[in-house]
């Protein structure tokens, strides 16, 4: 079905085009001179050197929250792997050694290659064990094989980059840890 | 608590037709059975937790609540163990708010104290509560958080979690195969039923009473059963798990097969299980007429090998030459089908005189246990006697041992089976091995040639009561290079089989039953042969 | 032996120096290129090319505000290699880029850079010209040398042997014969105002008069336009317009091949900016000043030049100064290699400032208006030096405004359609420019003038 845009017909003015030629001049200068006199003001980032500043909310590398005695929070119930639309979560569930709980993840590989990013696993995790707010944005590797995060990579966080948010310091080294092992039962370091 | 004489009456082809009123519309229904069965006849699904096709009926969920008009009005009554009467009058959710609400607090009640093990519990994907809840619950939670859940269970099995909170028994160990986890148990007494009444072996028991109520073996005793994993099976919550599918690969992630089991002569029907080209479980394909819903461990724990200690592939040359010096011994293992059998045969017609064809096994042949296994371990012994091929003359080839320069085994472990009996056969100079695994007799053999395993192949196979069952092919060959046994042989005859169709239609040459048959006309539950030789 | 002993060695010399001035289109594309880049980037709110760098001990990695990059540059383009497509004429493929370039060598002739030197040297009046070549019809001669580039294109996409070659040199023959006319028509306005076809006059009549901007804003606004499409520049760029002829005319050619149309191309845009600063902006007159002034108070004049450069010195720093305190505040990686860097400019940078103020003082102390000017109107040496320093300088920047001129409208006007190109060209600015002529010749007239 075809669409009919109607535009504004331009008036006498635009149409003398001299008018609007110098209303682009001037913008154009505006720019031009606001680059040479306030360099420091230009909006781009000087990149390598410099990272943008990325939200907490961006969805960038993933990582897998801890409980407090360090494992990772996975059961490993594939709910993410069934969620994502590329298929790149690959997950090897086993009996954990803890008898209180049941299942834990034995390998948890995350395709960086494939991943789209979308952050679906994140939503469908039951037990907020994944997170996408590392702010890690850049995947640089030499060879295919590793760009595939696996469980050591994605637990390897620190609770000091995530002041703010509470379930993260409850892993090791975190400010609530202790509070944390004291809930659990475990004895306090 | 359940009586044993109570099975419930399934409808048959055969049964009597009767008008009843679903929702004030008239259908026609089978006369002879439940009001679950009758409405499931006519596509209406009830949702039911304790009730089982095969088990006696308990009636203890009350999730298959329906409205029956009744001489005080309308009343809830339980589908399962309502018998249709003509006439009667029935309604579902489908037209009644009461029915509907009635299923719905009924699906609350019995998870107020389930656990959200979902994640974490094997069952997710088949769960019948899952199910259940998607259908006729979708409730709101109300229990409030700081209440938590309240489990009782088992005393002794009571731990405090990693939050701080009393929970029942998680995996406790009930015996050598199965785990049960008392929190997801809703009390169904289906495993109980099933011991008692399948299994004719009474190890479960219900404990304690009321929402204490747990599945319990006797004191220092433990579940060990030659079919304690269709506990698993009958479970309809995560209460009951394997040992050895625990935590191996999440139900959804896996295709499903339909098959023939060739480790007896009954035929077990299987659903092969797998993912990622690897088996993952074997679970019992409902057939009334062969095992029902039941397999025995025997059946269902063979696929763990099937992957394992496997013969490569190779070229044909080598037994192409030599075959042709002197006579050949063809021996057919039990699990050989029918094309396999096809193919033998059109090899032996090919040698003529130089080759004689050789059945049996020197495994023992025992007496079916009544639930799933017929005792033979001669999967295709019918399917032997179809096709005109002896069936039991192995004793016959090894006294005749040395009149053979060639012995060529199909699927046959001979050595494996029977050292001592077998013994005889090392005086045949080539011994050729057609075999999907590594076994004794391919070790003893002077040539060994891998096929493919009959989870992996397509044929047909007719069991100890004269049903043709068909056999589907798992992709779950661990080498693209092997082939199926029939199409080995008939290379070796001369004139290849391109498919298994066309090793089949060969057969109907041999076997007139057969004749004319395509393999879209044998059912999944199998067809019956009439006049067959067997 | 008579026509060099007709004039003294310092008139000679002189005008032998006076030959050096054919290179300042050449240097103008190092001034253009780095302008033509960051200017782009930062119209466009970019940073514009910043990255390669000269390492030099202590201060680390120089980058020169982007500079590197445009060495870096030619020299890759220097080094690479010539090839010509198949079923090209060689002879002509190889030698059209020259065309244009060598044009540049020529134009700057008749381009008056200083007022003419009037000084006393041995009891002589020695009179030498701004110009290399004092042509009574300069004008005509700077057109028909620039209209000679246009054989470059055509031969170039000629002898390529590629359709979008060809299409493009077929559209850069009909757009400079068109804007040829314009070109000439819209200057006649001026010319006629002067009396004279030599620039030097024409100068010396807006000196005298008015610039021609204010005398001829029209006849400006047109041979500004058709000096912009005469050079192929966007938004007149349609024979090198990417979206259809790939390149156009220069399609085929790589290495030092293209980089001859591309520093022709800028050559071009710096002798048409001189022109247009000649003709229109008074060429190397300072407004509000007559020359006279500026030779009656050379040691002032000077003093406030210097001292202008001086301030400009400052405002550089602080530049640098600012933006280093930024830096210093970020998180950047790099940050403390810039700084380092940075260091350099703020040496060079005070040095200059301390420089420029001594000189400027020294200028102040030692030039007075009695040692430069004599009665009689002649200068001494030093004064007439000093005054084409001025006055060169003077023209220098007015040029360059123009080329920012260039550059700016490029990256401001999208590309005309061809026929639009063609129907401004004949229809809008050539009318204009006739009506122009006319009136300004009856207003001439009426007026009384020359």
């Amino acid at each position: 079905m075809a669409r009919v845009i109607k535009q504004k017909p331009m008036n006498w003015v635009e149409r003398l085009y001299v008018y609007e030629c110098l209303r682009g001049l001037f913008t154009t200068l505006k720019h031009a001179a606001r680059g040479f006199f306030r360099y420091e003001q230009l909006p781009t980032i000087s990149y390598p050197e410099g990272q943008p500043d990325i939200p907490s909310n961006y969805r960038a590398k993933h990582r897998l929250m801890l409980r407090a005695d360090g494992t990772p929070r996975c059961v490993a119930c594939g709910m993410c792997a069934a969620a994502c639309p590329a298929h790149c979560i690959f997950i090897e569930a086993t009996k954990s050694d803890d008898p209180r709980i049941e299942k834990r993840v034995m390998r948890f590989d995350i395709d960086h290659l494939v991943c789209v990013f979308c952050g679906l696993c994140v939503e469908a995790c039951p037990v907020d064990a994944l997170r996408m707010d590392t702010k890690q944005i850049v995947f640089e590797h030499r060879t295919r094989e590793e760009f595939v995060a696996h469980l050591e990579d994605l637990t390897n966080w620190d609770p000091k980059d995530y002041p703010e948010d509470a379930q993260s310091q409850m892993a090791p080294g975190g400010t609530k840890n202790a509070e944390a092992r004291k809930v659990w039962g475990m004895e306090v370091k | 608590m359940s009586n044993f004489y109570n099975m419930p009456k399934l409808p048959t082809e055969n049964s009597p037709k009767v008008e009843i009123f679903v929702d004030d519309k008239a259908v026609m229904v089978p006369g002879d059975t439940n009001l679950l069965e009758a409405l499931k006849a006519v596509g209406i699904e009830t949702p039911h937790v304790c009730y089982h096709p095969y088990l006696p009926v308990s009636g203890n969920c009350r999730q298959c609540l329906v409205e029956q008009e009744g001489p005080r009005g309308r009343m809830l009554v339980i589908a399962c163990y309502t018998p249709v009467a003509p006439g009667m009058k029935i309604y579902t959710p489908a037209s009644s708010a009461r029915v509907k609400n009635a299923r719905k607090a009924t699906q609350e009640f019995m998870l107020v104290n389930h656990p959200l093990d979902c994640p974490i519990c094997d069952k997710a994907g088949e769960c019948t509560l899952q199910e259940n809840y998607m259908e006729a619950g979708q409730n709101e939670g109300r229990m409030r958080p700081e209440y938590g859940k309240n489990y009782h269970g088992n005393p002794a099995h009571q731990f405090i979690d990693s939050k701080g909170q009393v929970r029942g028994g998680k995996h406790v160990d009930i015996g050598p195969r199965i785990l049960l986890d008392e929190e997801r148990c809703v009390q169904c007494d289906r495993c109980v039923r099933f011991m008692r009444t399948i299994a004719k072996d009474e190890q479960l028991q219900l404990a304690g009473r009321a929402d204490h109520t747990y599945i319990s073996t006797f004191p220092g005793e433990k579940l060990d059963h030659e079919y304690d994993l269709c506990v698993t099976d009958v479970c309809p919550t995560g209460a009951m798990t394997a040992k050895y599918f625990r935590f191996q690969k999440r139900v959804w992630l896996l295709s499903h097969t339909p098959t023939i089991s060739m480790d007896d002569s009954l035929g077990a029907n299987i659903w092969l299980d797998h993912a990622d080209g690897r088996i993952y479980r074997m679970m019992p394909r409902c057939n009334p007429e062969v095992n029902r819903s039941w397999i025995s461990n025997t059946t269902r724990l063979a696929f763990q090998t099937f992957g394992e200690n496997r013969l490569p592939a190779m070229g044909l040359k080598v037994i192409k030459e030599a075959m042709g010096e002197g006579k050949v011994a063809i021996v057919a293992g039990g699990a050989s089908t029918i094309e396999d059998l096809a193919a033998i045969k059109l090899l032996k017609e090919t040698l003529g005189d130089k080759a004689e064809i050789f059945g049996g096994t020197f495994k023992k042949v025992g007496s079916p246990d009544g639930i799933a296994m017929s005792g033979d371990p001669m999967a295709n012994r019918a399917g032997f006697k179809l096709m005109g091929i002896a069936d039991d003359n192995l004793a016959d080839l090894v006294k005749r041992a040395s009149e053979f320069n060639v012995l060529l085994t199909v699927n046959a472990d001979l050595f494996g089976e029977d050292a001592a009996a077998a013994k005889g056969l090392e005086k045949i100079a080539t011994r050729i091995a057609l075999s999907a695994f590594d076994d004794e007799t391919a070790k003893k053999s002077t040539l060994a040639f891998g096929i493919k395993h009959w989870s992996e192949v397509q044929g047909t196979m007719v069991n100890c009561n004269n049903l043709l069952q068909k056999l589907n092919a798992a992709p779950t060959c661990p080498d693209a290079e092997l082939r199926p046994a029939y199409e080995v042989i008939s290379e070796l005859a001369g004139k290849p089989f391109t498919s298994a169709f066309e090793a089949f239609k060969k057969a109907g040459e041999y076997a007139s039953v057969l004749a004319g048959l395509a393999y879209d006309s044998i059912k999944s539950t199998g067809k019956l042969l009439e006049g067959g030789n067997a | 032996m008579d026509i060099i002993e007709s004039k003294s060695w310092v008139e000679w010399l002189i005008t032998i120096a006076k030959f050096a001035f054919c290179f300042v289109p050449v240097l103008y594309i190092l001034l253009l290129i780095p302008m033509e880049r960051r200017g782009a980037g930062f119209m466009q709110d970019r940073q514009g090319p910043n990255r390669s760098y000269i390492k030099i001990p202590y201060f680390g990695k120089i980058r020169l505000f982007g500079y590197v990059q445009n060495m870096c540059d030619g020299a890759k383009l220097f080094f690479k290699e010539m090839f010509a497509p198949k079923g090209a004429n060689k002879i002509l493929y190889y030698a059209a880029p020259a065309i244009p370039f060598a044009i540049v060598f020529l134009s700057p002739c008749v381009i008056p850079w200083f007022g003419p030197m009037v000084f006393d040297w041995a009891g002589e009046v020695v009179r030498i010209p701004g110009s290399i070549v004092d042509s009574d019809v300069g004008v005509l001669l700077l057109f028909g040398l620039s209209s000679l580039s246009a054989y470059g294109a055509v031969l170039a996409g000629w002898a390529s042997k590629s359709k979008y070659s060809y299409l493009g040199s077929l559209r850069t023959t009909a757009m400079t014969v068109s804007y040829e006319v314009c070109l000439g028509l819209s200057l006649m306005g001026v010319l006629l105002l002067a009396g004279s076809f030599n620039l030097t006059d024409i100068v010396s009549w807006q000196e005298h008069h008015v610039w021609g901007i204010v005398a001829q804003p029209i006849a400006f606004i047109c041979f500004l336009i058709a000096s912009i499409a005469e050079t192929g520049r966007a938004p007149f760029d349609v024979a090198e317009g990417e979206p259809e002829l790939v390149a156009g005319y220069h399609t085929e050619y790589g290495a030092m091949h293209f980089g001859l149309f591309y520093m022709g191309e800028y050559s071009h845009i710096c002798i048409n900016s001189f022109l247009i600063a000649t003709l229109f902006l008074g060429g190397y007159s300072i407004p509000f000043v007559t020359t006279e002034t500026i030779q009656a108070h050379m040691g002032g004049s000077l003093a406030i030049l210097c001292w202008v450069l001086a301030f400009l010195a400052l405002a550089f720093l602080h530049m640098v100064h600012r933006y280093s305190k930024k830096l210093a505040a970020t998180k950047q990686t790099h940050r403390f290699e810039v700084l380092r860097e940075y260091r350099l400019y703020n040496i060079v940078g005070w040095l200059a400032v301390i420089v420029l103020i001594a000189a400027g003082a020294c200028s102040w102390m030692f030039f007075t208006p009695e040692v430069a000017h004599t009665a009689a109107g002649v200068n001494t040496l030093g004064t007439a030096l000093g005054t084409a320093a001025i006055h060169l300088l003077v023209l220098v920047v007015k040029s360059i405004m123009f080329c920012w001129v260039w550059i700016w409208v490029r990256w401001t006007l999208p590309r005309f359609r061809y026929d639009h190109v063609m129907n401004l060209g004949w229809k809008v600015i050539l009318n204009i420019a006739l009506v122009n002529l006319v009136v300004t010749a009856i207003a001439a007239k009426l007026l009384g003038g020359n």
